[in-house]
């Protein structure tokens, strides 16, 4: 065995060479998301900020305009209602969409064969276009030729899209019904993704359905349910298309949400100083929201939920 | 050269930045300038097929291609205000005079016509000269009138009203009976596209026009807003106001378009008995449901209001659409041949068959050519008497203010805003 060390030494060394490069990759590697980072998110912004300074009706060159649409916004009162707005149909989403896809996503997630079948059936409103599904929904909800005239007893006058409360029910309903099955579907794989041998010794411990239900099942998809939530919230205050297709803000202002509120000003009253300030005081609350979500969640720092098997 | 750069990088980047969440509009037709075409951008509804038509036998003569594109109703504006600074932009457009073309004059897009004019007369003296001059901005001529002349009317279903035994309403008072009449044969007793709030102005228009005359209007225009907190203003509210509480409207307006086709089909059906909407109305019907339309369809003009200060032959709606040109039109001589066919006799012909009138001074020669003679002449005789055409309020303002506009219209009807708090909507509308 004289040739036992020389392997060893020239393990010693290449181990050394490529430690070094994997610890501290050279910026190169970065630079493609960097670069495509800057020039798709940060000049934009940048540019949206210098435009929240100007009045631009998107024709000539933007006039400095001053802090007069950071005024006009602090005092608007359809702004800060359409930040209210935007924060109740996140909410409303979550507690709507959570329990549905959980349940649905754990039956989903069992043997047989007909599950399968069901949930590909399911999962069929994930693939329509959110403008086709809301395009849809308006029809049936119409209160003359819809679903609204042959079910008067449920819906009365079918006025859906006249009051505040049933529009925004309206807004919550169609979000659910197109993204439930999404997050059925990340239920389902988490669900199967639980290791078999908790239920077995569950049941020999002598826990029922529930029991196993509340006791495994729900606790295993803790990370799960963290990120779907996130999901959920990033969809919530992203809305736009179900409410411009569906609602177009109305009755009045009374479900003109942020991102709607913004498109209004910009593209539908060609003031796109005002709708850079509204874009920018959003991109300013999604952030302070995601940082929350994440120091909440401790998804900075995520356990493991199989710890200790 | 940094002037030029900056506009177009702030545009691509709010493009980017505000349109993250939404979905792309399709831009799938530009078509390369060495194929030798120009693009005409219209306003997409019913009468399509009447500039399809005109566009086929332009192309049968010309070189130069014209390519016909257009814009859903609703999205026009805007679609059209985002492209016509860019590469995107058409060469010629659909507008409606006015207001609606004078931020691009003010920009130095459009390409005045007066040189295409003075080449050939024809182009403005072949048209009503009232019309033409609609589509003047500071003295110069931006447009050339298409499609027709759109005064809003008030339509009905006959059968619903002979089986009522009601007859059209002449005055305010027989507008108030058959509201009463029809609520109590549960019928709605006037359609209403609520959900898209400019038919709701439409309302506006003509009780302000009835008791107050069309001058308060002006006035409050000219800058005066004091026009709006005038006793006729609080009048025409209060009209208005009595129609509403007494269900002329029904109670589920807003979840009802025009757009989609809503309440033209509540009327086609029987299950409304009249709608206020521009005489293009009649093409719609005619898409939607070509019985009805020939049968069963029929039509005045707005009822008169006692008391009022109004001439009860006072109309309003769009005075008429017009094609104007961009200055950077590759193609100059090509449109001025293209817009000659506004005024032929085929387009007025073409026009007439699908129910709209337009303001060519040979219209008259072909009113018994028309789909429906009688509608055509009825409308001829109501432009031609009326002293006032007052144009859509939303045309008239500028552009930024139609959104408040419309939401303080909406909520009037539906309560949320009193008198008190329309007016003083009303008063912070830009008015320049």
């Amino acid at each position: 065995m004289t040739t036992s060390a020389e392997p060893r030494v020239a393990r010693r060394r290449s181990i050394r060479r490529s430690g070094a490069a994997v610890a501290r990759p050279g910026f190169a590697w970065a630079a493609p998301a960097t670069l495509f980072f800057l020039l798709f998110a940060v000049v934009p912004l940048v540019l949206v900020a210098v435009l929240s300074f100007t009045n631009w009706d998107g024709l000539g060159s933007p006039q400095y305009a001053g802090l007069d649409n950071w005024k006009a916004l602090i005092h608007d009162h359809v702004m800060i209602q359409s930040l209210w707005l935007s924060v109740l149909i996140t909410v409303l989403g979550v507690v709507v969409q959570t329990p549905l896809s959980i349940l649905l996503g754990v039956w989903a997630a069992g043997k047989p064969r007909n599950r399968a079948i069901l949930s590909a059936i399911y999962f069929i409103p994930l693939l329509l276009s959110a403008t086709a599904i809301s395009i849809l929904w308006r029809a049936l909800l119409d209160p003359n030729f819809g679903v609204p005239s042959q079910a008067k007893w449920l819906f009365g006058d079918g006025n859906l899209f006249g009051h505040q409360t049933s529009a925004i029910g309206v807004l919550v309903f169609v979000g659910a019904w197109q993204y439930t099955p999404f997050h059925t579907l990340i239920y389902q794989g988490a669900t199967r993704a639980i290791p078999p041998v908790l239920y077995q010794a569950a049941e020999i411990d002598g826990a029922g359905r529930i029991r196993q239900f509340f006791s495994i099942t729900l606790p295993q998809l803790r990370t799960t349910m963290i990120t779907s939530m996130i999901l959920m919230v990033v969809g919530g205050l992203t809305t736009f298309d179900t409410v411009l297709i569906l609602t177009q803000g109305g009755p009045g202002t009374d479900t003109t949400i942020s991102a709607y509120y913004m498109y209004q000003q910009a593209f539908k009253s060609f003031d796109f100083g005002g709708g850079s300030a509204i874009a920018l005081v959003l991109v300013v609350i999604a952030t302070i929201i995601s940082l929350i979500v994440v120091k909440v969640s401790g998804y900075d720092k995520m356990r493991s939920s199989t710890e200790g098997l | 050269m940094k002037k030029r750069w900056l506009p177009r990088a702030v545009a691509g980047s709010v493009v980017l930045t505000l349109g993250l969440t939404l979905a792309a509009c399709g831009g799938s037709s530009s078509g390369s300038s060495s194929s030798g075409s120009f693009k005409v951008l219209v306003y997409g509804d019913a009468s399509n097929k009447v500039e399809k038509q005109i566009i086929d036998t332009f192309n049968k003569t010309s070189k130069v291609k014209a390519v016909l594109q257009t814009i859903p109703g609703a999205d026009y504006q805007q679609k059209l205000q985002t492209i016509i600074n860019t590469k995107q932009a058409p060469d010629v457009f659909f507008n409606w005079g006015g207001g609606s073309i004078a931020p691009f004059v003010k920009a130095g897009l459009l390409l005045p016509l007066d040189d295409m004019v003075a080449k050939d007369p024809g182009l403005k003296s072949n048209f009503l000269p009232s019309v033409f001059n609609s589509a003047v901005v500071d003295g110069k001529a931006y447009g050339v009138p298409m499609r027709g002349t759109q005064p809003v009317l008030l339509f009905n279903n006959k059968k619903v009203l002979s089986d009522a035994g009601l007859t059209e309403p002449k005055t305010w008072d027989d507008l108030l009976n058959a509201v009463k009449v029809l609520k109590a044969k549960h019928i709605t007793p006037i359609a209403l596209g609520g959900g898209d709030q400019w038919p709701t102005l439409m309302w506006y228009e003509y009780m302000y026009d009835r008791i107050a005359g069309p001058g308060l209007f002006e006035k409050a225009m000219g800058g005066d807003k004091s026009a709006w907190d005038s006793a006729d203003s609080r009048a025409a509210l209060a009209k208005l106001k009595e129609l509403i509480d007494a269900g002329a409207f029904g109670s589920n307006y807003d979840s009802v378009k025009y757009t989609d086709g809503g309440s033209v089909a509540l009327v086609a059906q029987g299950k409304a008995g009249f709608e206020l909407m521009g005489s293009w109305y009649y093409s719609q019907q005619q898409q939607d449901n070509p019985d009805f339309a020939k049968a069963g369809l029929g039509y005045s003009s707005f009822p008169t209001v006692s008391g009022g200060k109004g001439d009860a032959t006072d109309i309003v709606g769009n005075t008429n659409n017009f094609y104007s040109v961009l200055k950077k039109t590759k193609y100059p001589d090509a449109v001025a041949q293209f817009l000659k066919l506004q005024y032929s006799d085929e387009f007025v012909k073409a026009q007439m068959a699908i129910g709209n009138l337009p303001t060519t001074t040979n219209t008259v020669n072909f009113l018994s050519t028309a789909a429906i003679p009688d509608y055509s002449k009825f409308q001829y005789d109501l432009v031609k008497a009326a002293p006032s055409f007052q144009l859509s309020w939303d045309q008239a303002y500028p552009q930024t203010a139609s959104e408040a506009m419309h939401t303080a219209v909406q909520q009037f009807f539906d309560g949320k805003l009193d008198a008190d708090g329309f007016i003083k909507a009303m008063q912070a509308l830009p008015t320049s």
